[in-house]
């Protein structure tokens, strides 16, 4: 249809970029009218009577009764009339003149650029909006379907413009998650699109107070409910920092996608990766040594048997208790009484035999002293290599490796005089006679 | 149904047993005029070019003349058919109303002299939609099985009656076709269907010109293009108006915000230089 009469292009010139909807909020005062069919009489929400006294259903439908009333006697009724004044010849030549329709043919041969034509040339390349989708959640023009009615405090915004919340009628069966939208799509009608994400998934919707404050303690809506199931009438729409449990998880999938590509991109960045992460495990360990801890392992005695041991080892001392076994063989092999070594009387603690079967053998090396009292009496005589004993234990590969380790870190830690004596004493002997050897390798 | 009037800042909205006014100058929702006395479906509306009267067609069998300038009702006028009134067309001239009915006949009444003639196009078919092009030339028909009928036009002006002359027959789409209208330069015609199209034709030679398919769209309800006839709207079944470029093609804009079918479209544009 092609319209004369007005001057639209001065009436557009006047509307703002974003008021593409005006009349939308003057409408607003009107809501109560219009919601007759949408709200049943005895529901009603606080913020409208809330100023009035309770007053009986009867009461409130006589006045819905009367505002109807009043709505329909402002519209002009006209009926049909069946037989109306009978028109004179003139009358009716009058009314029912034929037009020469043809005497503008001549202009329409020119071309022509049209309003329309004008407004797409001066915004040819439209943003597109993400929320545009949700504009049929409006329930501002839906008639005879229930809606809710909410105000949105839009967090987001500057604090001049988010003293008033932004009232927003959505459709009852609509999911919160259409309901982000469409105060996405509001929003971005009213203060732009720059202010927003471009997805609903950035956004949570919050129960808020009247005046704005953002109830933190409730977590936000859950996206997926019905809009309907939930009877606030103030909501606050927060940007959202920490994404949804599974879109988290999604995005260290991602995360361990990029770090997998970039692996097979850059090797070596790896490799060096790889030597960090051994390097700080070695530190991890260094660290952990002195702290004590037991295993379960096989001591071999004298005459190669073996006997079940729990060997303790802490950053003082190295403890064998034997393990307490039932049974008549026990009272003949077992043998091994507790004994506890002072870890500066430990010299070494080496690996001896790998055997293939997964068990390994190590050597714990220490000073034999005589007696307490004698202790600094030995220390003065730095004798031979015969002053050192030593234990055999057997373990799984494992086990033996850790104890080695932590062990050795420890006696790194402490460099005792007798693991001093003990290394000099072993290299001697080792330079005197080659084939000599009396520790471990 | 809707429309828009040319000079007095009127909508009309009609629909089952109504035909509703509203003051566009004003942000009152509620009506402000209430026709009443159509007792089924109001299927076509529209006004005569100055205001002094309004014609309707609806499924009640009748088209009728509504006196719109004053209290006493002066003009009302009736056309009764035998089958449901589906579309109204008022000729350029002002004159003379075209009616379409469901039994597939076509009425052109002269409303100074109540003079009527009848068209049967197609038998068995229900004529669904009739526009007259604005220079009077031709007249076009489309049918409940998606032909378009059109017929050039002679006379009409003064004391020369109106001869329809049948020109063309064009199978324009597979199923129903749901309207037909020409562009405001006459150089121009588009039929929608239920076939999720709409067809731009030229009046030429009425050769297919553009042929408006979108993947979301639906039925096509109605169309109406600028008035500079550079750009045309469509409303569908999908809840999507569509504003297309007649000459790529292209969708320019799509109008987001109906929870259901889009069924009528009003446009108002004008022609701001030549």
């Amino acid at each position: 249809m092609v319209m004369v009469g007005e001057d639209i292009p001065r009436k557009l010139s006047s509307v703002t970029k974003f008021d593409c909807y005006p009349g939308v909020d003057e409408s607003d005062d009107e809501d109560d009218e219009m919601d007759v069919m949408g709200q049943s009489f005895d529901i009603h929400s606080d913020i409208d009577f809330g100023i009035h006294r309770q007053r009986s259903t009867t009461a409130q439908r006589l006045e819905k009764m009367d505002q109807d009333r009043k709505k329909t006697n402002r519209i002009k009724h006209i009926k049909w009339e069946w037989n109306p004044v009978v028109l004179t010849d003139d009358e009716r030549a009058g009314l029912f003149e034929r037009k020469n329709f043809r005497q503008t043919e001549k202009d329409i041969c020119l071309k022509k650029h049209s309003l329309l034509s004008d407004q797409l040339e001066k915004c040819p390349n439209l943003p597109q909006n993400p929320f545009a989708e949700y504009a049929k959640y409006d329930g501002n023009a839906q008639i005879g379907v229930p809606t809710r009615k909410y105000g949105i405090f839009l967090t987001m915004l500057e604090p001049d413009e988010r003293n008033y919340p932004m009232h927003v009628i959505v459709l009852a069966q609509a999911k919160v998650q259409d309901l982000i939208g469409l105060i996405c799509w509001k929003c971005s009608l009213k203060y732009g699109q720059h202010k927003l994400k471009d997805s609903v998934d950035h956004y949570g919707l919050y129960i808020a107070e009247d005046d704005g404050d953002v109830d933190c303690d409730f977590p936000c809506l859950d996206p997926r409910e019905t809009v309907g199931k939930f009877g606030f009438n103030y909501l606050a729409l927060v940007e959202c920092l920490k994404k949804e449990e599974d879109s988290k998880s999604l995005e260290r999938e991602e995360t361990e996608l990029v770090l997998s590509q970039e692996s097979w991109l850059k090797p070596k960045l790896q490799q060096q990766e790889n030597d960090d992460l051994v390097r700080m495990q070695g530190h991890m360990i260094a660290m952990e040594a002195p702290l004590y801890q037991s295993y379960r392992v096989y001591i071999i005695n004298r005459v190669r048997a073996k006997t079940e041991i729990h060997l303790g080892i802490s950053g003082e001392k190295v403890e064998i208790d034997p393990v307490i076994q039932q049974k008549v063989s026990a009272k003949f092999w077992n043998r091994q009484k507790a004994v506890s070594y002072d870890m500066d009387s430990i010299a070494a603690c080496d690996l001896t035999d790998t055997k293939s079967s997964s068990r390994s053998t190590f050597r714990l090396v220490y000073h034999h002293s005589g007696g307490s009292s004698e202790q600094a009496e030995s220390l003065q005589h730095h004798t031979d290599l015969a002053s050192y004993k030593h234990h055999d234990f057997e373990a799984d590969h494992r086990t033996a490796e850790e104890i080695v380790q932590k062990i050795n870190h420890i006696l790194e830690l402490r460099s005792s005089v007798r693991r001093r004596e003990y290394l000099a004493l072993r290299e001697r002997k080792s330079h005197r006679k080659r084939s000599f050897h009396l520790g471990p390798r | 149904m809707y429309l828009f009037d040319t000079c007095q800042n009127i909508f009309l909205n009609a629909g089952y047993q109504h035909i509703r006014m509203y003051d566009l100058t004003s942000s009152n929702p509620n009506p402000v005029i209430n026709y009443e006395g159509v007792s089924k479906n109001v299927t076509g509306v529209g006004f005569q070019e100055d205001g002094k009267w309004m014609y309707t067609g609806g499924e009640d069998c009748s088209a009728r003349i509504w006196d719109l300038r004053s209290r006493n009702l002066q003009c009302q006028r009736i056309f009764q058919v035998s089958a449901p009134v589906n579309c109204v067309c008022l000729h350029p001239n002002q004159a003379e109303l075209v009616v379409g009915d469901q039994s597939g006949v076509i009425h052109l009444w002269d409303l100074k002299t109540d003079h009527n003639e009848q068209l049967i196009p197609e038998a068995e078919a229900s004529i669904q939609d009739i526009a007259v092009d604005p220079e009077g030339s031709y007249m076009a028909a489309v049918s409940n099985r998606g032909h378009c009928y059109i017929w050039s036009l002679t006379g009409g002006v003064g004391e020369e009656p109106i001869k329809l002359n049948p020109k063309l027959k064009i199978v324009a789409h597979k199923r129903y076709a749901l309207k037909c209208k020409f562009s405001p330069d006459s150089t121009l015609l588009v039929t929608t269907s239920a076939d999720q199209t709409a067809r731009i034709w030229k009046t030429s030679d009425f050769t297919l010109l553009q042929e408006l398919r979108h993947e979301a769209q639906r039925w096509v309800w109605d169309a109406a293009f600028s008035a500079d006839s550079q750009y045309i709207l469509t409303a569908s079944s999908d809840g999507v108006a569509r504003l297309w470029n007649v000459e790529t093609g292209a969708v320019e804009r799509e109008y987001n915000g109906h929870q259901k079918a889009v069924t009528s479209l009003a446009f108002r544009d004008e022609i701001i230089r030549e």
